[in-house]
């Protein structure tokens, strides 16, 4: 599957798929390792009424270019495994790799290194930048990386998201859907291995919802990018190939979804 | 970190600058004000020392000038002066009584001047009204058996003359032919005591004034040859006539009192801006933190995009210093306009006029502080940006998180608190000063903030009163991101600072306006010659009105040298200097002084007839680094005189205003031409039959007016005390302002509690009795703790620095818990009473 990745990035130009910026050695993924590997993971937070166990020992192995849905309850420990996963908290117990790299006692500037290198995100509140216009927000992983190309590659990612008219507007003069479309060209335009989400859709209308959920699984689908999506909506989380369950911190459930397959999700 | 993570923090830095100034328009004023007091301070400081330097020889007199007490220059030293200079010029200053012959017995004390016909040799004396087109040497000259003067209009005035009248002065009568509008070399020290009469040099001797002893101060002026520097004379002058015992000055040092006071007077005022950047520093702190506190989503998006701490703190970091250099900016450029409107008013007060002369050391020392502060105060929040978890974005988190600031920035922000330490203690001449400045503005702000601390933890712990408008405020001090803390320290400090002020003020006046009236005798008579002692003693002691008097015999004389090292290069404390600048007044006695402490050594036997000893005083001493059985060598009228010290003695000048730093032994001065000074003690009431009963009789003796003379203080110190007063309100506005900014900086949360309150049935009337109880309460506490560290440190200046009484003010310490209160409820009301009136519903709506 490595392999096809990197034929599909030969291959297919488009305007996403710009050349990467070249990875530092120590950071360069294994391209034989799963793009996912967590190890009897716990999760454990101060707050003011003590220590609350959030993850209690999770088992899950992703392959490169997967898509999975992850749902449950609130409170479950859904947006707490993706925390973990691209290393904005840092597992108690247990071990996490991803892009071949154990990631678990990584130093904070190493997890930077690590999320401008492999990991796109995307939130259900958008979180682009206000002082920032389209293009400047889509660039911006890249400039942290010290892409030269930034730029020109931000204009293609918002080319590729129907956005090529509003490069210069602020995140305030654009629509909800609109925002997080720019979001999306910002998640995808560093040509992330790892696509995290969290309730993309869950401060959009139905049809907005829509048309960037399509989106989302059409830029993966072009890209092949290991998809980890949170949703509360069953509907949704069935676009995925495999649904991931989870409760009281626990994998409760781990099924394939029948039909779908890789580079199925485009023709829906 | 390499130059494209700088650029990349730039690029950033410019993004999130497009929003503009909202949020740091209280940073922006806060330096602005400092940089401006501590830029127009030094400016007009400056501008003023420059113009003393620039109009040096006109002040002067000349290249150089050759200061004699009591003694003009012998034959061979005047012809030696006439030789070396390429034009010279000698005048005769003195004390003296004035009287106008055919009036009403009135009489006034005049600064005498007697001049040559050389005189001036630089500039030009201008007259007013008659006699205006007249030659001085013309006016002055002796028509018709009576010798001319010119006088300052305020003699006339006190006497009720007017040109064309006479005026009699010792055994002389004048004819006063024209009116001073200006004298070129008028040095008017700070506080002048008499009017100026000037006459010529030949009419002198006709006054009878100059005896054996009198306390006249000849003066040579030169106008050096091209080729002679004037430190290549006084070198010379000194080889010539090495015991003469002259005082030379040169256009450097032409009005070296002048300088002194407006070096203090700088000192001051550039502190007290000092404080105000200082005040401004903690508006920098909390705007900074604010700002921070509202980026924290971004700076979150930015961590999980991939930046590092580092890259987030730089970019925060140029933002600050770019909004800073924005308020330096705007600082200087006042800095650069204040003196223009501030020299006017004080070339009036100085004997030259001042121009504003922008030179770049004020403005550049200015601007470093401004911007050392914004760094100090800022790197401290920006550190704690760098630990904003990039998990905040999915918890919410309202405040930054409580400090883990990492050991870099807190090493960044120590060394950056030293630079400004640095930077005021060696940029200032007094470095004992300024660096007790910078440890009680330390401890200040630590107190402050331990105030802040213990209030707090008082309110929480307070039990609930039962009025829940109370509780509420009460609350409302503790609960998170109050402004509690920031309010006590910022508005604390500058209030601190004006009631410090304000009680030191009144404390040095209370002591010139009540206390020193009844201590200090009324009179002193100078001048008093041996053979009119006795008879001077009778008249005085047969006056009703007399309580007690004192006469001792009196002479000048200078320490040339201590230890037989010469002063110029002797080491000797800076608040001892002023016993070696001029000449001092010595005595010699038998007995030691009734009400004299002997603190070390043995006063001498009353038929003591041995080598010349003397009796120092203590401070002095200590100040010389000398003690029992030292040597000093005084110049007593062109006499080298060794004096060893036999005992020390602790002098309250305060309480003891009549006494002497150096009592002689008898013999060694007894036959040296002198003459008395006479303390005299009297009810105002007395005050006029006296001068006129002693004066009348002895027309050579000069009587000074004590109480006048401390007027005249009282009054230069009341200008003073309002400019000091002036500069401690500047920073209570620098108080204000950082307490506007941390109400602004509340805002947000008090406009929720607000529309939460209204929802839960609180009227407008009823939030507003909150948070009026609120800003009262902490209005309040601010005062009392600003009222009490205020009084600490006047108390501690007053009673141990400048050692005089306490004078308590507790109308002041009111007045500033009211301005207090009025100033937090004011600042409160104006951000939040809009909010009172706003509907609930839309904030609902949209939260």
């Amino acid at each position: 599957m490595a392999k096809d990745c990197a034929v599909a990035r030969t291959l297919k130009p488009h305007p996403l798929a710009m050349p990467s910026a070249r990875l530092p050695t120590s950071l360069s993924p294994l391209h034989t390792a799963p793009a996912l590997a967590l190890r009897e993971v716990h999760l454990s937070l101060q707050s003011t009424i003590g220590s609350v166990h959030i993850l209690r020992g999770i088992d899950l192995d992703v392959e490169v270019g997967e898509t999975i849905g992850v749902v449950g309850p609130s409170g479950s420990g859904k947006t707490s495994l993706l925390m973990v996963i691209a290393g904005l908290e840092q597992a108690t117990r247990g071990t996490v790799s991803a892009a071949g790299m154990d990631i678990t006692r990584l130093s904070e500037n190493r997890l930077a290194h690590f999320r401008r290198e492999h990991v796109g995100i995307v939130f259900q509140n958008f979180h682009l930048i206000p002082t920032m216009t389209a293009i400047e927000n889509v660039a911006l992983p890249m400039e942290l990386a010290g892409d030269r190309d930034a730029f020109s590659r931000a204009e293609a990612a918002l080319v590729a998201v129907g956005l090529s008219h509003r490069l210069h507007h602020f995140p305030s003069q654009l629509s909800g859907g609109e925002q997080q479309r720019v979001a999306l060209a910002r998640a995808f335009a560093p040509e992330p291995t790892l696509l995290l989400a969290d309730e993309p859709t869950g401060n959009l209308d139905g049809e907005t919802g829509d048309e960037v959920i399509n989106l989302l699984f059409d830029l993966h689908r072009r890209r092949r990018t290991t998809l980890l999506l949170i949703t509360h909506d069953p509907a949704l989380a069935d676009r995925c190939e495999r649904i991931v369950e989870l409760k009281d911190g626990l994998i409760v459930g781990d099924r394939k979804v029948p039909g779908r397959r890789p580079g199925a999700q485009a023709a829906l | 970190m390499s130059a494209a993570d700088w650029a990349l923090a730039l690029r950033l830095a410019r993004r999130e600058l497009r929003g503009g100034l909202r949020g740091f328009r209280v940073l922006v004023a806060a330096i602005a004000l400092g940089v401006a007091a501590i830029a127009a301070v030094g400016s007009v400081g400056g501008s003023i020392k420059s113009a003393l330097q620039h109009d040096g020889r006109l002040l002067l007199g000349g290249d150089v000038e050759v200061q004699l007490v009591q003694r003009p220059p012998s034959e061979g030293e005047a012809a030696w002066l006439r030789d070396v200079g390429a034009a010279h010029s000698q005048v005769a200053e003195m004390r003296a009584m004035a009287t106008a012959p055919d009036g009403d017995d009135a009489r006034a004390m005049v600064e005498l001047k007697a001049v040559d016909g050389f005189y001036p040799l630089l500039g030009s004396v201008e007259l007013q009204g008659e006699g205006a087109a007249e030659p001085l040497s013309a006016l002055l000259q002796e028509r018709l058996g009576v010798w001319g003067a010119i006088a300052e209009p305020a003699l006339l005035t006190k006497l009720g003359l007017t040109t064309g009248d006479r005026i009699r002065v010792g055994t002389a009568t004048f004819d006063i032919r024209g009116v001073i509008a200006h004298e070129p070399d008028r040095v008017a020290s700070v506080v002048s005591f008499g009017p100026r009469l000037l006459i010529a040099s030949d009419a002198l001797p006709a006054t009878g004034l100059v005896q054996p002893g009198s306390l006249v101060r000849w003066k040579t002026r030169l106008l050096l040859p091209s080729a002679t520097t004037p430190a290549a004379f006084r070198q010379a002058a000194t080889e010539a006539f090495p015991e003469a015992g002259w005082q030379i000055r040169s256009t450097t040092d032409a009005a070296p009192g002048v300088e002194r006071f407006v070096d203090r007077l700088t000192l001051f005022l550039g502190f007290a801006g000092a404080a105000t950047l200082l005040i401004g520093g903690l508006g920098v702190a909390g705007a900074v933190g604010t700002y921070l506190e509202r980026k924290i989503p971004t700076i979150a998006t930015l961590k999980c995009l991939g930046a590092t701490g580092g890259l987030v703190s730089r970019a925060y970091l140029v933002q600050v210093l770019a909004i800073s250099t924005v308020g330096i900016a705007i600082g200087l450029l006042l800095g650069a306009l204040l003196p223009l409107l501030a020299l006017p008013a004080l070339s009036a007060l100085l004997p030259v006029s001042v121009e504003s002369d922008l030179a770049a050391g004020p403005f550049l020392q200015a601007a470093a502080l401004g911007l050392l502060t914004a760094l100090t105060f800022a790197l401290w929040p920006l550190g704690r940006a760098r630990a904003v978890p990039a998990a905040s974005l999915f918890r919410q988190a309202a405040v930054l998180a409580p400090a883990r600031i990492g050991a870099g920035d807190l090493a960044a922000t120590g060394g950056c608190a030293l630079a400004l330490a640095a930077l005021c203690i060696f940029t200032t001449e007094d470095r004992g000063f300024a660096a007790w400045f910078v440890a009680g503005a330390l401890l200040t702000l630590l107190v402050l903030r331990a105030a802040a601390l213990g209030v707090s933890a008082l309110c929480r712990n307070l039990p609930s009163p039962r009025s829940p408008a109370f509780r509420l405020a009460i609350r409302g001090l503790v609960r998170p991101g109050a402004p509690t803390a920031s309010v006590m320290m910022s508005l604390g400090a500058g209030l601190t600072l004006l009631v410090a002020v304000a009680l030191i003020d009144g404390s040095i006046r209370g002591q010139i306006d009540q206390r020193l009236p009844q201590q200090v005798p009324a009179f002193f008579f100078i001048d008093i010659q041996d053979d009119q002692a006795a008879d001077f003693d009778r008249l005085i002691a047969s006056d009703p009105g007399v309580t007690d008097f004192r006469r001792v015999p009196s002479l000048r004389g200078r320490i040339v040298a201590i230890k037989d090292v010469p002063v110029e290069s002797a080491v000797v404390a800076p608040e001892s200097a002023w016993a070696i600048r001029g000449d001092r007044a010595l005595t010699y006695a038998a007995a030691p002084p009734e009400d004299a402490r002997i603190t070390g050594g043995a006063w001498w036997p009353p038929d003591y007839d041995g080598p010349p000893l003397v009796s120092f005083d203590a401070g002095l001493a200590q100040g010389f680094g000398v003690g029992i059985g030292d040597r000093l060598t005084l110049n007593v009228l062109g006499r080298e005189l060794p004096v060893q010290i036999a005992s020390l003695r602790e002098i309250e000048w305060r309480a003891v205003p009549f006494d002497f730093a150096l009592i002689l032994s008898p013999g060694t001065l007894a036959g040296a031409p002198h003459t008395h000074i006479a303390a005299v003690y009297a009810p105002a009431e007395a005050e006029d039959r006296l001068e006129r009963a002693v004066t009348g009789r002895f027309e050579n003796v000069t009587a000074i007016r004590t109480r006048e003379a401390l007027r005249a203080v009282e009054g230069l110190l009341r200008r003073i005390g309002w400019g000091a007063r002036a500069a401690a309100v500047v920073t209570v506005v620098a108080g204000v302002l950082v307490l506007a900014g941390a109400m602004a900086a509340d805002h947000r949360r008090r406009r929720r509690e607000s529309v939460i309150f209204k929802v839960l049935g609180a009227g407008t009337a009823r939030i507003a009795s909150i948070y009026a109880i609120e800003y009262g309460l902490l209005g309040a506490v601010t005062a009392v703790v600003a009222a009490l560290l205020g009084t600490a440190v006047a108390w501690a200046v007053v009673t141990k620095l400048m050692a005089l009484d306490w004078v308590a003010n507790p109308g002041l310490t009111a007045g500033t818990a009211a301005l207090a209160i009025a100033l937090t409820l004011a600042v409160g009301f104006a951000g939040t009473l809009h909010l009172l009136r706003q509907k609930a519903a839309p904030l609902l709506r949209n939260d």
